[in-house]
């Protein structure tokens, strides 16, 4: 049986958020609902300040607290791996919630928002039929897709790749061939969130190659007067 | 390729669609990205947009990015405009009336008739953007202004695209290596450019293959820590301003520490030619009994003579070695007149102690030891690329900046070859063919006018005389898919448009510029249409399909401009008995070597390369068949650029009396901004105004769910800066100066400079805590080298917006 998983390589990554929009177009999900987001993070102080951007979902834990939380059991775990919360039988009680160390289950108790005019084709009769109102949604690997051998839609939109996703159980798939040969060539090794949280999460990264370095004169240089200000 | 199944976990899945199309289509929005699109199309709605990533070569997939994946929202956004409208009330008040089709296009015409009989019909003009991304519908608007006699004012230089560095030394506004080059390159610099950022489908070539596979480095010189910076090695904050001191004190280390290639000089550019110290023009050969006026000559020490250089190709004989130092005598007209190398003249300037890297460091911020090795690694760590964003070029001393950075990178001959160039990917000027026989009706075009002159209210005294600016000025204007109302010289456009009769706005979303029309046109997105499509980010060529018919009452550009025709001047409808296939099919006839052999048919089955260098590094007939300096600007004939590239090299020294005057005959560095007026001068900080990832300029300043990621403007500041003015994170806050003021909101962040604010470009003015956007920017000024020469886009004046300098204060 397969182990899906995803790795992302933030050397590849642009943080340009192509998934989260791929992600909300294929699921349809209403207004402030992202399963699929990047965080964009500062860290440091000027002039030796780095950018990061870490894209984030659902991790598709082997051990998801999600599941245990539920006290409708609504959420599964399919043989494949990938972690399914089942809007039929969820009652909002939103107990995933909560357990979820990542934040990447959504429970919108108020009415879904929508973007559009109500009364467009497009958001009545395509995007909001795709998922239920308050209920907790999240990723699910784009499980649909993925059983007609499709990748999920923010692995397809990626415009740098960046996203790889496949069986781990299988040598020769695209994302076990990518982590040898990366071990091999680059000499990174994927790791994962919050290991301490001890939820072994489907969901992996790879490393920034990129020395984020900067130069300036520091701290101590004055900040020179404009090029070209006369000095009264 | 989309599925239409619902999302898993609900056990009641509704029933598949019926009635599914799937269509390979591209899109054609002014990043001129051109990417390829699969539309899932349902009962003729537009459910779903996935990349087509369809190109033969595999490294170009996929393309797309969030704008083009976000189109839905603008299709079918709350903004479209639905039907045409006809103002009631004043320019900008917002009252309008429906009209039918019938009634606007009566309206418009008796106007222009109108125009036409009181000031002559060049009297109206013609603004759209942007020529390049579409040749078909575009065109047609250009076939219309052709025929009917408008002028035509090329968006290209007032969008401060044009790069008039580039023109100087190469002759042409822009070079663009395709994006797959980058992959091969070992040092890049990054010179202010975001391509995180503004090239999100080609950003690839940067981190997957440049940095992953060949570990090059990579470099960002910008005072912010842009996206793009998350990617770099190396982050140079660099004081605004500057990047052309930056660029000849890398240009002093080149020659200090002897990393000069003479070979390439000698075969690639102007630096042996020789000036004439009596008049500072160019030694001709003429000059010396050696041969034509266009015929230039160097100084070959194997023959210890002087030798013509050939103006028929670039190719030189082996046993030459032409002297680049050295002032000598020649005979002119029986006069001994002195003469010395450009090499020479641009060594006395650059070697000077101010362009050391020590004197260099106080100024732009950046060690002297950083200065060396970046010169030193990107002399030795090959290949090496430059790319230059447009906040170097959008400052009045911009093209010597320009220039400068050209000359650093031309003393070591990073040029040419894969991952070796210097590139501006300044929105599309590059046409990808000639677009001439579609555009200009038996060789007739419209009269050139560049919008600037329209802005300002009529000619400079130093107008290029080429440029016909209409007797009783500009009485009517057109704009197409464009919204001037938010760039950065929308207050004197205004000013300019109140003095018009006629301001027609044709557009698919109700933006500010369409808000302050006397009529709006209702036009379809480009999923609605068909076009033919190229880019100079990848070599394929590719058809737009019309995925959904034009949506609510919208019209196609080529049928408005065959409509205005019909009824301003029905005698020419017969050169526009087409229809958008014809015209692709007339193009691909006619459009040069580039497109020989390519049908329409296989545009139908999806993208075609272009028969091109694979990959194209840039001046590939120059580098790959020695074929003179400057590469051919399409729509232009061979030659056009002759005049302002005399030598057919690349040209380091302009000889011509303008540059002389302003003492801009070599690159030098001038402080940025010692041409304002001097209270402007002393406000404090510097802004500049980046593309944002949100947004296309501003198309998808209104797309809700990019505003939903996106949701207010704000401006970047330094902590310190903030905290001197008792700003905090999120106050409301009012950038200011002379000119005017506007209010956001702040974002305190350690990733800018102290002394500078960033606000991303092209907010839609609604969006705003108060005021209008831009309102602070400097007046349009006009350089005059930039007026000495007059082809439409190629050589024409271009945009300063970065030199506005403001101050920021709180809101309470």
């Amino acid at each position: 049986m397969a182990r899906y998983s995803m790795l992302i390589d933030l050397t590849r990554c642009i943080g340009c958020d192509a998934c989260t929009l791929a992600c909300k177009q294929e699921n349809g999900t209403p207004l402030d609902v992202f399963f699929a987001r990047v965080l964009n993070v500062e860290v440091g102080e000027y002039p030796n300040v780095k950018r990061v951007y870490i894209p984030v979902l659902c991790n598709h834990c082997e051990d998801a607290p999600c599941l245990k939380s539920c006290p409708n059991k609504a959420i599964v775990r399919r043989p494949d791996g990938i972690v399914i919360l089942d809007q039929d039988r969820c009652r909002g009680t939103g107990a995933c919630v909560s357990a979820c160390p990542y934040g990447n289950i959504y429970l919108t108790r108020v009415d879904d928002r929508w973007y559009l005019n109500s009364d467009e084709p497009y958001e009545r009769d395509f995007v909001k039929k795709r998922l239920e109102p308050q209920r907790a949604r999240k990723c699910t690997y784009c499980a649909h897709r993925v059983d007609e051998g499709l990748d999920p839609a923010c692995v397809v939109a990626c415009p740098t790749t960046a996203r790889i996703f496949g069986d781990l159980d299988d040598p020769d798939s695209v994302i076990s061939t990518y982590i040898d040969e990366q071990r091999e060539q680059t000499g990174r090794k994927p790791f994962k969130l919050l290991p301490q949280a001890g939820t072994k999460p489907a969901g992996m990264y790879l490393g920034v190659m990129a020395d984020q370095a900067s130069s300036t004169l520091g701290e101590d240089a004055p900040v020179p007067l404009p090029q070209g200000v006369r000095t009264p | 390729m989309a599925t239409r199944h619902a999302v898993p976990g609900r056990f009641s899945k509704p029933k598949p669609d019926e009635n599914v199309r799937v269509v390979r289509t591209t899109d054609s929005p002014n990043c001129t990205g051109a990417c390829g699109w699969l539309a899932t199309v349902v009962n003729d709605v537009i459910v779903d947009l996935k990349p087509a990533a369809d190109y033969p070569c595999e490294a170009y997939n996929p393309r797309g990015c969030l704008r083009g994946m976000s189109m839905t929202h603008l299709i079918y956004g709350p903004d479209r405009i639905k039907q045409p409208r006809i103002r009631i009330g004043a320019r900008g008040e917002g009252k309008w009336r429906d009209a039918s089709w019938d009634e606007a296009l009566d309206f418009i015409p008796d106007k222009m008739i109108a125009i036409r009989d009181n000031y002559g019909m060049e009297s109206m003009l013609l603004f759209n953007q942007v020529v390049g991304t579409g040749y078909v519908q575009k065109g047609a608007q250009v076939r219309m202004a052709s025929l009917l006699g408008l002028s035509f004012a090329t968006a290209y230089d007032f969008n401060g695209d044009i790069s008039m560095g580039f023109t100087q030394t190469v002759g042409i506004d822009c070079v663009e290596c395709e994006t797959k080059s980058w992959g091969h390159c070992k040092t890049v610099i990054l010179w202010s450019s975001n391509v995180f950022q503004t090239r999100i489908p080609d950003a690839k070539f940067l981190t997957k293959h440049a940095k992953q596979q060949n570990n090059c480095q990579i470099v960002c010189i910008d005072p912010r820590c842009s996206q793009t910076a998350k990617g770099a090695d190396l982050w140079l904050p660099i004081h605004p301003g500057t990047d052309g001191l930056l660029a000849l004190s890398l240009c002093h280390v080149i020659i200090n520490e002897q990393l000069v290639d003479w070979k390439f000089l000698e075969k690639y550019t102007d630096l042996a030619t020789l000036i004439r110290e009596d008049n500072g023009q160019r030694l001709r050969a003429s000059d010396v009994g050696l041969g034509e006026e266009a015929e230039f000559v160097v100084w070959d020490e194997v023959r210890d003579g002087l030798f013509v250089l050939p103006m028929d190709s670039l190719k030189l004989p082996d046993n030459v070695r032409f002297a680049f130092n050295g002032t000598r005598e020649v005979e002119i007209e029986g006069k001994r007149v002195r003469v010395t190398p450009v090499y020479d003249l641009l060594e006395d300037e650059v070697m000077q102690p101010r362009y050391s890297p020590e004197e260099a460091a106080s100024l732009t911020d950046i060690p002297a030891e950083t200065i060396r090795k970046l010169a030193r690694d990107f002399a030795l760590q090959r290949p090496s690329s430059i790319v230059i964003g447009m906040g170097v070029n959008h400052r009045l001393h911009g093209d010597l900046t320009i220039r400068s950075i050209l000359l650093f990178a031309t003393l070591v001959g990073a040029h040419g070859k894969p991952g070796e160039s210097v590139s501006i990917y300044s929105g599309q000027h590059h046409f990808r063919l000639d677009v001439s026989s579609w555009w200009f009706p038996n060789g007739k075009r419209p009269n050139s006018v560049p919008m600037h002159y329209f802005v300002i209210g009529g000619p400079t005294e130093t107008i290029n005389a080429k440029i016909k600016y209409p007797k009783h000025g500009i009485k009517g204007l057109m704009v197409s898919h464009a919204n001037p109302l938010v760039t950065e010289f929308s207050g004197p456009l205004r000013k300019a448009i109140d003095d018009t009769e006629l301001f027609v706005a044709i557009d698919f979303s109700m933006s500010p510029t369409c808000e302050y029309a006397d009529v709006v046109l209702p036009a379809p997105t480009f999923w609605e249409k068909v076009d033919l499509v190229g880019t100079s980010c990848h070599p394929y060529l590719q058809m737009q399909q019309e995925v959904v018919p034009p949506q609510y009452g919208s019209r196609t550009e080529f049928w408005i401009a065959k409509e205005l025709v019909r009824r301003v001047d029905p005698t020419k409808l017969k050169d526009f008995d087409f229809t958008e296939k014809d015209a692709i099919q007339l193009m691909l006839s006619t459009g040069g070597k580039e497109v020989e052999g390519i049908t329409l048919q296989q545009l139908e089955c999806g993208p075609v390369r272009l028969k091109v260098h694979d990959p194209e590094c840039g001046l590939d007939e120059q580098f790959h068949e020695d074929k003179l300096f400057p590469p051919r600007a399409y729509p232009f004939p061979e030659g056009a650029q002759r005049e302002f590239l005399k030598t057919g090299r690349m040209e380091f020294y302009k000889e011509e009396e303008s540059y002389q005057r302003l003492g801009e005959t070599i690159p030098i560095y001038r402080p940025a901004f010692e041409h304002l007026p001097e209270d402007d001068q002393r406000m404090p900080l510097s802004i500049v105004t980046p593309h944002s990832k949100w947004r296309v300029h501003s198309t998808h300043s209104n797309n809700p769910l990019l505003l939903n990621l996106n949701r207010k403007p704000v401006v970047e500041i330094n902590p310190k800066d903030a905290a001197r003015r008792g700003i905090r994170d999120g106050d409301q806050v009012e950038i200011f100066n002379n000119n005017g003021s506007y209010q956001l909101w702040a974002l305190v962040t350690e990733a800018i400079k102290p002394g500078v604010l960033c606000v991303d470009h092209a907010w839609w003015d609604r969006y705003l805590a108060n005021g209008k956007y831009h309102a602070v920017h400097t007046h349009q000024k006009i350089k005059p080298t930039h007026e000495t020469y007059f082809l439409p886009a190629v050589y024409a004046p271009g945009q300063h917006w970065k030199d506005t300098r403001v101050d920021v204060r709180k809101v309470n």
